[in-house]
């Protein structure tokens, strides 16, 4: 076997786990997470009345900066611990959502440009 | 007919329609629970409107006549909600009933809030600071209670109302008198996860982290049973649902005699509500018991 089909079978076999573990954890599910970021999420991030405290951030290129808008590390367990434990006046979803479904709202927000 | 004269009329015409707040539409599915036609305003336990609400029980105004007058407790509806001024207004439209057969298993007009000019309960409330208190202990002031649980994610519902309130208490703290003769009180129906620590943080995110503001506006909860009665009290509804909590919106005005003065459930503006909350502090006393003299918890 040449040394091209080696990289190529060596390619094949690493893809999937690499897709796998860029953020969005095992059998995450953005298209799910679209569907509960636009039941939970939208009305806030998207489209805030103008009358709040404190107007929710956009989360377009959440994770393509070095930092969250509250100055912490844009991680996957930075961005699960805010969504679960709430900020400031950002409500918490503790309890109110599973593991699977944290996974996939992780995967989607990896998906805003 | 001189058309020249015209064209401004016609350009204002359209400036003014331009001006005119956005209105979004969202597919509404639920049942009837209660009809008021006091207020042409319908409860309804509805399922997940996506990018408005979660599946919730709330009131909604009805502007279509025919569809309110047909519509009884206890029918499966669709309907169009339609929002402005970015989801701080919104009503009905388009009610249709899909089925009748439910109709004669609601009563209407389940709760009996108290009336205007009736005394507020006296049953005890614990605050972010663990100490308790009643809403009878702020004799002498104006005071305005709202509902709330600190999980609510529906923006226009608990976090507006935190946002209300937090901009009258700013309001009000420009004015010492004002200030003084005044009370906020946030009371969560939530009081499981609503414990003191977790009201203390809710309420500093919007108090500006100034612990001080406590002392003119309290978050408190108390028991299950105790919360039940002052929520019947008042006329708020809610009950709990796959770990979401579904809930009316209601505000109550108490006057300095500790008397019911006022309530809003469906449409208020903050500049309303401080105006009525100035207005029942001219017609009161001067506190002879300061706020902090509360026994604690």
């Amino acid at each position: 076997m040449n040394r091209m089909v080696q990289c190529a079978i060596l390619f094949a076999a690493l893809f999937p786990c690499a897709f796998l573990y860029s953020g969005c954890g095992p059998g995450a599910s953005a298209q799910r997470g679209q569907d509960l970021f636009d039941l939970h999420c939208a009305s806030c991030h998207d489209d805030p009345p103008p009358d709040l405290k404190k107007q929710p951030p956009k989360l377009e290129g959440l994770f393509k900066a070095k930092y969250l808008p509250s100055g912490a590390p844009a991680t996957d367990t930075q961005v699960r611990k805010t969504i679960v434990g709430g900020l400031r006046t950002m409500p918490a979803f503790d309890q109110r959502l599973s593991n699977q479904d944290l996974n996939d709202l992780v995967a989607y927000l990896h998906t805003l440009n | 007919m001189n058309f020249q004269r015209l064209i401004p009329v016609v350009c204002f015409g359209i400036l003014l329609s331009g001006c005119q707040s956005k209105t979004k539409h969202y597919d509404l599915k639920g049942e009837v629970l209660d009809k008021n036609p006091a207020t042409n305003e319908i409860t309804v336990k509805h399922e997940d409107i996506p990018g408005f609400m979660p599946a919730m029980t709330m009131s909604y105004s009805v502007k279509d006549p025919n569809g309110f007058r047909q519509v009884e407790p206890g029918d499966d509806i669709t309907a169009d909600v339609i929002t402005a001024n970015s989801g701080n207004q919104y009503w009905l439209e388009n009610v249709r009933i899909t089925d009748e057969s439910g109709r004669k298993t609601i009563k209407p007009g389940t709760v009996h809030r108290l009336d205007i000019g009736d005394h507020v309960p006296a049953l005890s409330l614990l605050n972010q600071d663990g100490k308790s208190f009643r809403l009878g202990d702020f004799k002498g002031k104006a005071v305005l209670i709202t509902f709330v649980y600190t999980r609510c994610p529906v923006p226009t519902f608990c976090p507006r109302l935190s946002s209300q309130f937090a901009k009258i208490q700013d309001d009000l703290a420009k004015t010492p008198i004002d200030f003084a003769k005044t009370h906020l009180v946030t009371i969560s129906f939530d009081p499981k996860y609503d414990t003191p620590p977790v009201l203390r943080k809710y309420g500093l995110a919007y108090l500006d982290n100034d612990p001080a503001g406590f002392s003119h506006w309290d978050f408190a909860s108390t028991n299950p049973g105790d919360l039940r009665k002052i929520a019947d009290a008042f006329g708020l509804e809610y009950f709990e649902e796959d770990n979401q909590i579904s809930h009316s919106m209601v505000i109550v005005l108490i006057s300095p005699e500790g008397t019911v003065a006022k309530y809003w459930s469906t449409e208020w503006t903050t500049a309303e509500l401080e105006d009525a909350l100035r207005q029942q502090e001219k017609v009161g006393v001067i506190p002879t018991q300061p706020h902090g003299q509360r026994k604690a918890g």
